[in-house]
């Protein structure tokens, strides 16, 4: 991929243990952010978006294994590294935020002391000096009245509020990528609309690459300067935001896009698609999408197609260039 | 103008929380709905929409008799059905059913599809054969295979499972149907396929809605009438087109501004409201709004206002609406 | 036909059918080192209860006054007592004695308990409050001495041993199952029964008690091992059963007399009642891991 890429993800299987055997759970995922970039990764559940973070963080638990393919964080392999030299740069150059800000939270520690708690561990601060800082990072994420905030507990706070406590504890550090999984997918819309708001202020003004993984494709087009689709483990589709939007090149992208409802316009009747997402021990053969597309051929279900690139673009499909295609008639 | 098959007046609804055995002292009130009234005409599909704790669930489980308001009255087909600590389940039996948001909750683990779908009618009296073929039908209706019924709820998928709820709901064929929040939990391309199913039974069926979400656009998909809840109260009701193209309260405007489009072009309306949603034990006095409002003025922090008929079946509670 | 055009009735994508629920739940049993132990103890100690009539050498009650105190020899396997009764014979029944007597318990109290414990936890109010206050000063006894007490004022044998320690064992059933139903009740499916217009009778039949069962079961596997106990303790004391009927405890209190010179009563009659708890504690362990979901979680 481009060498002046800040992470470049290349081929990475991943697999989780059973009692029964291995299940490969992401299947050859490849993508670059480049740096103070936005990349959004957008899929629906079993497709491998959250996996592919936790990845990324070496956090996939006992069971999880990198099977192949490299991470590369400014020119290091983040698969090879060792468990202290993750510890390193989790939290400090590379930092995530969660979905549930409630269970993501420690309930019996103040929030100020957690957010000095990663100051500390990663930059030697003292005690005082942190939790200073944490309290002009509170200020920073718009939480009212920060400083008399620090001693509040968890359980004290809205769930807007957690969450800006979550990313004080992201930013902290300045980290150069953030990762968001779902970040706002447990709030409420209005509380929604000032989170993402405050997402790309903080990386417009601190030059942070965000990788934001989301379901909500009204979520990428409104942060993300470049969004990938993942469907059943793989990426299927790669782009500018605009591109992807306006034209998809993806009979899945088109689809999802056209089963959407809009609040700005009522639609007669939602073109759904048709099936459910394949379980992963369960995958169909060749083509992943070919039991739910409507412009499947013979070659769809015979043949797995790979990851082409033109320009700035990529997409999974042996029919990507072809016209005149059911999925792409008119809502 | 044919009679309102169900009436909501007045509906409110306290929960204590805390107390316990040291005394009352440490129970806060918390008023969950404070004076909800609005009619549903045979045949219509009402949006109640609104963000985490406006009430519009506990709206729900009034209208389906789980629980019984602490004011109020809801009359459902001219019978009464619950009225201030009290509910009439009978009167309600196998007419008002509802549809739950979590698939995998909603379903017991240890019964057969068969026997969940079943469930209302056997408790109508009806035998347990002409139930499974009912079963079958309604397993056909919603798009799964009747072949199928004696397998258990977690060979199905979320999608699956939930079509699975809406045949419970339908099979004593019900007048007026409750959905709370019942494609929430779904993925979005399912989400499509079970939006598709409802607005379908609807038709077929010559159903009444209650559909509750928290999503504008799903609730502008498939509702004729719309009424916007926050902090306990209808603060706007209209027609889906009115309530969209001319919002009149500040909430709803805000509310339609956040939510973001699928389309890198749209930018909001308005500006994004500031704040927090207030403590539910503890209202602000005046217009529960008005913390958060730009137009707040003096009268809006002293006098609650009530909701007025602005426009032909527009109502808005607002001091300053527009 | 409400299906749309051009979308066809879903497949229902089952669980990964590489094994079946049953399956799964074999080889897991397989692999937990205390369930296997578990088992084959119980199942050791369950088939020497079932056939003790049949395949005990002697009767239980032949007296033998010559014979007293011998020590295990060819003809008595594990020597005589002091009345010269094949202490193998009176042993064998004795474990059929104290396991009918435990199961026959148990199956009272998980009645009694469930019942009780569901319905005050469904239903509440003032049913709650009772059941809930007689636990209590249940618990409040030492459970030994409430046992005797009933011996005083009922008598002593077996039928008293069976009532009161059901007495002293239907509380903490019913407190787990109350614990259990209170977090079941505010379950969906649950609100789904009652809209769906089924009466609270059924409601806990079909819906909490098929869902409570699993950590019941554990509660009980393990239950066995303190009722037996309990009835050791007070035949043992004298109270219990009585003779001629074998009961384990009573034979460790004969068997103490004669401790020093010959201790094979005492001996075996202890390591039989120590196979007894031992297998079903380990069962109920077994048990306990293969049931709880979050352990399942691959």
């Amino acid at each position: 991929m481009t060498s002046d890429a800040m992470l470049a993800v290349e081929g990475l299987d991943v697999s989780f243990g059973q009692l029964r055997g291995r299940i490969k759970v992401l299947d050859g995922v490849s993508f670059a952010i480049a740096p103070g970039e936005v990349l959004g990764l957008v899929g629906e559940s079993g497709s491998g978006k959250s996996v592919t973070a936790l990845a990324l963080m070496a956090l996939l638990g006992e069971q999880g294994r990198i099977d192949a393919g490299q991470i590369l964080f400014e020119g290091r392999d983040l698969a090879g590294l060792s468990p202290a030299e993750m510890l390193q740069i989790r939290g400090r150059a590379i930092s995530m935020i969660f979905q549930e800000p409630t269970t993501s939270l420690n309930p019996v520690l103040p929030v100020g002391f957690q957010i000095a708690e990663v100051l500390i561990a990663h930059l030697g601060m003292g005690r005082t000096e942190a939790l200073r800082q944490a309290a002009s990072l509170m200020k920073q994420v718009g939480i009212p009245a920060a400083a008399e905030r620090v001693g509040d507990y968890p359980h004290q706070m809205s769930g807007g509020m957690r969450q800006r406590v979550m990313i004080a504890m992201a930013i902290a550090c300045r980290p150069r990528l953030l990762i968001a999984d779902e970040p706002t997918t447990a709030l409420d819309v209005t509380m929604q609309a000032q989170i993402l708001r405050l997402i790309k202020e903080l990386q417009t003004r601190e030059g942070m690459a965000v990788l934001m993984i989301t379901h909500d494709l009204g979520v990428i087009a409104r942060v993300a300067h470049r969004v990938a689709v993942m469907y059943a483990g793989q990426i299927v589709e790669s782009g500018p935001v605009r591109d992807i939007f306006r034209q998809p090149r993806h009979p899945y992208t088109r689809m999802l896009l056209r089963s959407i409802p809009r609040v700005g316009r009522r639609q007669t009747r939602l073109r759904a698609i048709a099936g459910t997402t394949p379980s992963a021990a369960a995958m169909p053969s060749a083509c992943r999408f070919h039991p739910r597309c409507p412009d499947a051929i013979a070659i769809c279900r015979s043949q797995a197609p790979a990851l082409e690139t033109t320009e700035d673009r990529q997409v999974r499909c042996w029919r990507a260039d072809d016209s005149g295609l059911i999925s792409q008639e008119a809502g | 103008m044919s009679a309102p098959l169900l009436e909501v007046r007045d509906l409110a609804k306290s929960f204590e929380s805390g107390g316990g055995l040291l005394g009352r002292r440490s129970g806060a009130r918390l008023q969950a709905v404070r004076g909800v009234s609005f009619d549903l005409a045979p045949g219509e599909t009402l949006g109640l929409v609104g963000e985490s704790g406006c009430g519009k669930t506990t709206v729900a489980r009034m209208v389906v008799g789980l629980i019984a308001p602490s004011d109020g009255r809801i009359v459902f087909d001219g019978v009464e059905t619950a009225s201030a600590g009290h509910v009439d389940r009978a009167a309600m039996r196998g007419k008002v059913q509802i549809v739950f948001q979590d698939p995998y909750t909603s379903l017991n683990p240890r019964l057969r599809v068969a026997e969940i779908i079943a469930e209302p009618l056997l408790n109508l009296g009806v035998s347990r054969q002409e139930a499974q073929r009912r079963v079958a039908e309604l397993m056909a209706t919603v798009g799964l295979q009747p072949e199928h019924m004696s397998r258990f709820p977690h060979a199905f998928s979320g999608g699956q499972r939930q079509r699975i709820g809406i045949a419970r709901a339908l099979a004593p064929r019900p007048r007026l149907i409750v959905c709370d929040e019942a494609v929430s939990a779904l993925d979005v391309s399912i989400q499509a396929q079970i939006l598709n199913l409802l607005a379908d039974i609807q038709r077929d069926f010559a159903l009444t809605l209650l559909f509750i979400s928290h999503n504008l656009a799903v609730v502008r998909h498939l509702c004729h009438r719309i009424a916007v809840m926050y902090l306990g109260q209808i603060v706007e009701l209209a027609g889906e087109t009115q309530l969209f193209e001319a919002p009149l309260h500040p909430y709803t405007q805000a509310l339609i501004a956040a939510v973001p489009e699928p389309d890198p072009d749209w930018a909001p309306a308005v500006a994004e409201l500031a704040g927090d949603l207030p403590d539910p034990s503890n209202p602000p006095a005046g217009c529960a709004f008005h913390a958060r409002c730009p137009r707040a003025q003096e009268d809006c922090r002293q006098v609650m206002p009530v909701l007025r008929e602005l426009a032909p079946g527009h109502h808005v509670r607002c001091h300053y609406p527009g | 036909m409400t299906i749309s055009a051009g979308e066809e009735p879903v497949e229902p994508v089952a669980a990964p059918a590489l094994w079946s629920a049953r399956q799964d739940f074999w080889f897991r049993f397989r692999h937990n080192r205390n369930a296997v132990i578990g088992a084959l103890l119980v199942g050791f100690v369950l088939a020497v209860a079932l056939t003790a009539r049949i395949f005990a050498p002697y009767s239980f009650s032949d007296t033998s006054l010559i014979d007293s105190w011998t020590p295990p020899s060819a003809e008595h396997w594990l020597g005589t007592d002091s009345l010269g009764r094949d202490i193998l014979s009176r042993i064998m029944v004795g474990c059929q004695v104290s396991l009918l007597l435990a199961v026959t318990v148990l199956a009272v109290t998980l009645a009694i308990g469930t019942a009780l414990g569901t319905a005050a936890a469904y239903l509440g109010g003032w049913l709650d409050t009772a059941v809930m206050r007689t636990a209590d000063i249940i618990f409040a006894f030492p459970d030994l001495i409430l046992a005797i007490l009933l011996t005083a004022v009922l008598g002593s044998g077996i039928v008293t041993v069976m009532i009161a320690l059901s007495l002293v064992s239907w509380p903490g059933i019913a407190r787990l199952a109350r614990s259990l139903v209170l977090s079941l009740r505010t379950e969906l499916f649950v609100d789904a029964a009652v809209v769906a217009g089924t009466p609270a009778y059924k409601i806990m039949l079909r819906h909490l008690l098929p869902n409570i069962v699993a950590p019941l079961i554990i509660r009980a596997s393990v239950g066995v091992g303190f009722v037996v106990t309990g009835e050791a303790t007070l035949s043992f004391l004298g109270i219990g059963i009585q003779e001629p009927t074998p009961s384990l405890g009573g034979m460790i209190r004969d068997g103490l007399v004669a401790l020093r010179t010959d201790p094979y009563l005492a001996l075996s009659a202890s390591a039989a009642l120590a196979v007894m708890i031992i297998g079903f504690n380990l069962l109920g362990d077994g048990f306990r891991d293969l049931l709880d979901p979050r352990i399942r979680d691959r």
